[in-house]
């Protein structure tokens, strides 16, 4: 993978002709993609979603000492508004000096649409400087500069002198992707080019007037055996140190990116043996370029969420470093004693329908997860589908019987797929993506949330964690009853009675 | 001026024309606009409009073109005829509204061609030209109303000498505006009158539409609902009166004194109902004067809000609570003219406190303004400064607090550490309520 000269990253459309709109099984799906036909992205009716722009902010609101500014009118990123206390309180967590969420929006006006914004960037920019002193200042492209031709990157670099910030452009533009998990690709991009290298570390470099070659052995000793752990904002601070707490008899030195981090942090991440991604959705683009650029290969296959997954996550890091005996040998204590401890709850899930909903690496997993715990699950709601998902599903129906059987439906959003397909199907639980869980409780369908930064969701805890809230939830569903009694759905009658896919243009693009 | 804005307290005029559609009674709005807009703006209005959830049809559920590059190049009209149709055939409304994104509105889409081409079956189907571009959350409430107005509203030979129409108080801008309206209906119907406040428990579309028949427009505001007030005036010949959001007795007083004046109603009745409500409200508000008096709970403080609150909030604390609300900030992006309108308002305070008023888009002000005014600790032995002080103002406000080492309560825009309901603080049972919120937060540790 090589983009990093380029600009602007490409979309993930092209990059992995990834797919948003789908409607079948998992075998369908399946065997659709690995003819290489799933390049749906259209529906004739569709609802809101994110964009780029939105989901960039889930990394770069978790920054430490930077500021963002976002260049474009008075509303993107307005979501930040519902984040600051969130960030900073998780910032705190990794830095009790932490400040917390800080930003800028350019503010586009009707003039400005026609004369260029550069002069408040470079304005907002200079405030930025003036007014916090930060380590980074993460400049975020929007629609309407990049239709009116500011040219950021030029801005930016007359900037450079006059700052002593990093500046950092993200060019996260809305309107050129549907798939809005590029914007990890964007994110990435643009720290890789700004953040990541020698010339970024926080101490200089200095050569030895007489080289030390113990020193330099032990060096690369430590690199030999550093892993970098791409962690993702929307797993907890504990589900991170559970992780690492899991590594521990492996002894390697574990360094976590991106999330929470400091801008220094990057700048030598390339001194590393390893990079093992939390989520590939997130990671691929990072991963890839550290690779090329640096030789520094990586693991991207799963997520550790249940036990077969977080099993698969930990060997394949032992195999890397030849460690396999000591992984089975974690393996083998930690099942034993969640096996135990699980018992009881899988007595009450047992038999239990389910139907998931989120980002395709998670619910895949998750899924796993729910079927280990005896439950079955009806269907999966993918925010979009590629080559990641393509390889987990594979797994998933090698695995776990009957699963080719399960319904799947590529989508961002579109809750009105949904609501037909919880409709029809009734399942006991959802399990969803936080940000549009209350259509499903509306129906009457206790949800649990797909992840939360105040749970744990990962490894073998996560699995205990899980199972013991799944059990409380159906302990007491009368708050989605009572909802479910009184609330009506904005759908017309008609729509249930429709085909769940109805809208979606499938054979179409599958011709073309 | 117009600069750029650090940590904004509003969205575009899209967000502002979506979350106002979004309140009203069996409508929907249809998103013409780039990918991301919808969820954007769904984030923003839910989790910090104190958690009002996605509603009827709104968050992810909110119909959109998703508009993308090749939209862009290509034009998006034929999609949104397209769109328009299968909204209507899959979502249960009596109103759609398109609305637009910037990028539609640069490349020039005419969606009203769009809308004159989709088949509709009879449903009425209205548009609105709302890009980012061209301002804030208010505005978007603006263009929205003058497109009702202009598109929805019946022409009525005739008024109904008790009806009157409520506009002003901003939806999810205004995070009580449920609660609030409800008060402010209440309070109409005390002096006889009928309301329709079009938005809020009970409203339907049928009032918008007879809207036209009201003898009078109460605009609750300076500066929000004025203009659109205008175009109601001129379309429909109903006059208009702006008078501020009131809070507690002095506000809300002057308040029905200024309507009655208006709809000519006998002085002494207004009086009656003055009395009668201050009654209940004295009832209740002396129940704190015990903790009031024991525990010294006069606060300084800082204010800081839209023009609608910021007036009514200093008023109420410095009249009704006998707080001093020495500093003002009004995060508003507003004309010079509306300025002057605003800074009346801070005039003539029963309590004689006259505060000073800022006019700065700038969060990470409010503490300068503070230490300007209060002067800031150099260590010395004596010294006085914010102390004790109270931040009335947003979610955003609490770093302000915490740097000043004061206590806040979230009242404004946006608020992600509260959840609203059907709380208000208008009039004086609102006024009570605030009373109670702001208390308990002095109070929280013992």
């Amino acid at each position: 993978m090589d983009y990093i000269e380029q600009k602007i990253p490409p979309i993930r459309e092209d990059r992995l002709k990834a797919c948003m709109a789908y409607g079948g099984s998992c075998e369908e799906i399946n065997r659709d993609a690995k003819k290489g036909c799933l390049y749906n992205n259209n529906r004739k009716f569709s609802q809101s979603q994110g964009c780029q722009l939105t989901l960039s902010l889930a990394i770069l609101n978790t920054i430490r000492d930077s500021v963002i500014i976002v260049h474009s009118p008075i509303g993107c990123g307005a979501n930040l508004v519902a984040q600051a206390g969130v960030s900073k309180g998780f910032q705190k967590l990794r830095d009790p000096n932490a400040f917390g969420l800080r930003w800028i929006n350019t503010n586009l006006n009707e003039i400005d649409v026609i004369n260029g914004g550069e002069d408040k960037l470079r304005e907002a920019v200079l405030y930025a400087e003036a007014e916090y002193r930060p380590r980074a200042i993460i400049i975020m492209n929007s629609c309407v500069p990049a239709l009116i031709g500011d040219d950021i990157e030029a801005v930016l670099d007359d900037l450079r002198p006059q700052v002593s910030a990093r500046l950092v452009p993200i060019h996260c533009e809305g309107f050129r992707t549907k798939i809005q998990a590029t914007a990890y690709d964007s994110v990435y991009h643009g720290i890789l080019r700004n953040l990541v290298g020698d010339e970024y570390r926080s101490e200089e470099l200095i050569e030895p007037l007489f080289p030390d070659e113990a020193e330099e052995l032990k060096r690369q000793y430590k690199i030999s055996r550093t892993v970098n752990i791409l962690n993702v904002s929307s797993m907890s601070r504990t589900d991170e140190q559970n992780l690492i707490d899991l590594l521990a008899p492996l002894e390697l030195n574990i360094r976590v990116l991106p999330c929470y981090s400091h801008p220094d942090d990057f700048a030598d991440s390339f001194e590393a043996a390893l990079n093992v991604s939390i989520c590939a959705t997130h990671d691929d683009y990072f991963a890839g370029h550290m690779l090329t650029g640096y030789n520094v290969p990586f693991i991207l296959r799963t997520i550790p969420i249940g036990v077969a997954n977080t099993n698969k996550w930990i060997l394949d890091i032992a195999d890397f470093f030849d460690l396999r005996e000591k992984a089975e040998q974690i393996i083998r204590n930690e099942v034993i004693e969640l096996e135990k401890a699980i018992a009881p709850y899988k007595e009450i899930l047992k038999g239990k329908t389910v139907i998931l909903g989120g980002g395709e690496i998670r619910i895949i997993t998750m899924a796993e997860l729910l079927h280990s715990l005896g439950m079955e699950v009806l269907g999966l709601r993918g925010f979009h589908f590629d080559q990641y998902g393509e390889n987990l599903l594979a797994e998933l129906i090698e695995e776990v019987p009957e699963s080719e059987r399960v319904i799947m439906n590529v989508g961002t959003g579109q809750p009105f797929e949904q609501a037909n397909l919880l409709h029809k199907y009734r399942p006991d639980l959802f399990v969803g993506h936080p940000g549009g869980n209350g259509w499903a409780n509306k129906q009457g369908i206790p949800v649990f949330p797909l992840f939360g930064q105040a749970f744990q969701y990962m490894g073998y805890i996560g699995v205990y964690e899980i199972a013991r809230r799944l059990a409380r939830f159906l302990q007491n569903t009368n708050y989605s009853k009572n909802i479910g009694r009184h609330a009506r759905l904005p759908y017309r009658e008609s729509w249930y009675d429709e085909e769940p896919f109805a809208y979606i243009n499938q054979e179409e693009e599958v011709q073309a | 001026m117009n600069n750029f804005v650090e940590r904004p307290k509003y969205v575009c005029s899209m967000g502002g024309a979506v979350g106002t559609l979004s309140v009203l009674p069996r409508t929907v709005p249809i998103l013409h606009a780039a990918t991301g807009c919808g969820g954007n703006i769904a984030t923003a209005l839910n989790q910090a409009a104190g958690y009002r959830g996605n509603g009827y049809c709104n968050g992810q559920a909110l119909p959109s073109t998703n508009t993308s590059e090749r939209d862009i190049v290509f034009g998006g009209e034929e999609r949104l005829v397209e769109q328009i149709e299968n909204t209507i055939k899959l979502i249960d409304a009596d109103l759609y509204v398109v609305v637009t994104g910037c990028m539609v509105d640069m490349i020039g889409d005419n969606i009203y061609s769009a809308i004159r081409n989709a088949k509709a079956g009879g449903f009425p189907v209205l548009g609105a030209e709302t890009g980012g571009f061209r301002g804030n959350y208010y505005t978007g409430y603006e263009i929205v109303l003058k497109a009702l107005f202009k598109d929805y509203v019946e022409p009525k030979s005739e008024k109904n000498p008790r009806l009157v129409n409520v506009f002003g108080i901003v939806p999810l801008q205004d995070v009580f505006w449920a609660g609030n309206l409800e008060l402010i209906k209440d309070l109409l119907a005390k002096l006889g009158y009928q309301t329709n406040t079009f938005f809020g428990y009970g409203e339907t579309l049928a009032n918008l539409k007879n809207a036209a028949a009201a003898s009078l427009n109460i605009v609750l505001s300076d500066t929000f609902g004025v203009e659109a007030a205008a175009v109601f005036e001129e379309l429909h010949g109903t006059p208009y009166i702006s008078a501020p959001f009131p809070i507690g007795d002095f506000g809300t007083s002057a308040f029905l004194r200024t309507i009655g004046e208006a709809l000519g109603i006998e002085k002494a009745f207004v009086e009656k109902v003055i009395e009668q409500e201050q009654a209940y409200y004295y009832e209740y508000l002396e129940r704190i004067s015990d903790v009031y008096s024991d525990l010294d709970l006069q606060r300084y403080a800082v204010v800081v809000g839209d023009s609608n609150y910021s007036q009514a909030l200093t008023r109420f604390l410095a009249d009704d609570l006998g707080w001093l609300p020495e500093i003002v900030v009004i995060n508003d992006l507003l004309q010079e003219e509306q300025k002057e309108q605003v800074l009346k308002r801070f005039e003539g305070f029963n309590s004689g406190l006259r505060p000073t008023v800022i006019f700065d888009t700038d969060a990470s002000n409010v503490s300068k303004h503070v230490a300007q005014h209060w002067g800031q600790s150099g260590g010395q032995r004596y010294f006085g400064g914010f102390n004790p002080g109270f931040v009335v103002g947003s979610a955003i406000e609490r770093d302000t607090a915490e740097l000043l080492g004061v206590p806040q309560l979230s009242v404004t825009y946006p608020i992600s550490n509260r959840v609203v309901m059907n709380r208000g603080y208008a009039g004086y049972r609102g006024a009570l309520s605030l009373t109670e919120d702001l208390v308990t937060v002095l109070i929280g540790n013992r």
